[in-house]
């Protein structure tokens, strides 16, 4: 994955993040069952999607710098390569 | 009584400072120490502050206010002021019988979330109803309230074991103990918020800790 793809996720995820932890601070200084509604469901989703689109742009990143099994075959029999 | 809000507090601060970090300077997770850092800020931080949440909010969702905080609960809140030791909800909560600031949770320990599924899935209805629906006219248990409730604080004690009334038959106690006989049968605590009697019933002030009214 490029370098500019994975910041974007990275931004899209903290944005998120943001946005769930923001909602879950307003609703520990609210004590009524609508904030218990907001934490759950808009707090909760926000902050879960975030954390899904960073643990996503991870394996992305994870996948995009694995070498290819040619490489490592040529990589673990040199003397071959000498030949 | 210790309270872990200002920490949580400070864990979700401390988690939006971290992802605003990552978010306004991803440059950083370049190096190895950046992308800890991210993984620190993106998942272990928000977990934690998810999961402290979700418990203050469980905790706070057993507090008196909470429950009175529906309009629906309105009369039941009144109720526990009704100037009427017969009143067995008022009677509770006047004399320090129950805690006054889980008072409805003392009592209704197994209902909406902190009961068994069935109880979470109709406190989610009873939320749909609420700004959804349409909320009865008379609100009731789904089902007669179990004596297991009051014998949780009840049994043992020298007024239950030994009241007159209560032994007045050979068999009562035992009955009531095995919840055959309902400790609100009629002619026994049988008011518990006598919601359809608050019109003519007076109201008593409550004594605030620093003495006033």
């Amino acid at each position: 994955m490029d370098r500019n793809k994975l910041e974007r996720r990275l931004r899209t995820s903290g944005a998120l993040l943001l946005a769930g932890l923001g909602v879950e601070l307003v609703t520990l200084f609210w004590s009524h069952s609508t904030a218990f509604l907001l934490f759950i469901f808009l707090g909760g989703i926000l902050i879960v999607l975030g954390m899904m689109i960073f643990l996503l742009a991870l394996l992305a990143a994870g996948e995009a710098t694995t070498p290819d099994d040619s490489g490592k075959a040529a990589d673990r029999t040199p003397e071959v390569r000498a030949v | 009584m210790v309270t872990w809000t200002p920490l949580l507090v400070a864990t979700i601060v401390i988690s939006m400072v971290l992802v605003a970090l990552i978010m306004f300077r991803p440059a950083i997770t370049i190096g190895k120490g950046g992308k800890i850092l991210a993984f620190v800020s993106l998942f272990i931080f928000p977990v934690l502050s998810g999961g402290g949440g979700i418990s203050e909010h469980m905790e706070r969702s057993k507090r008196t206010e909470f429950c009175l905080s529906c309009h629906t609960m309105a009369d039941h809140g009144k109720s526990l002021r009704v100037d009427d030791p017969s009143f067995l909800a008022a009677a509770h909560y006047q004399n320090n019988r129950v805690p006054r600031d889980q008072a409805c949770f003392t009592c209704h320990t197994d209902y909406t979330m902190f009961g068994n599924y069935k109880a979470k899935l109709r406190g989610l209805r009873h939320v749909y109803v609420q700004y959804l629906g349409k909320v009865p006219d008379k609100i009731e248990l789904y089902s007669p309230y179990n004596n297991r409730e009051c014998l949780h604080c009840h049994q043992g004690a020298r007024s239950f074991e030994e009241g007159a009334t209560h032994n007045a038959e050979p068999r009562r106690l035992q009955q009531i103990k095995a919840n055959n006989l309902s400790c609100n049968s009629a002619g026994c605590h049988e008011t518990v918020h006598g919601i359809d009697k608050l019109s003519e019933a007076k109201f008593w002030n409550e004594v605030k800790e620093d003495g006033s009214k």
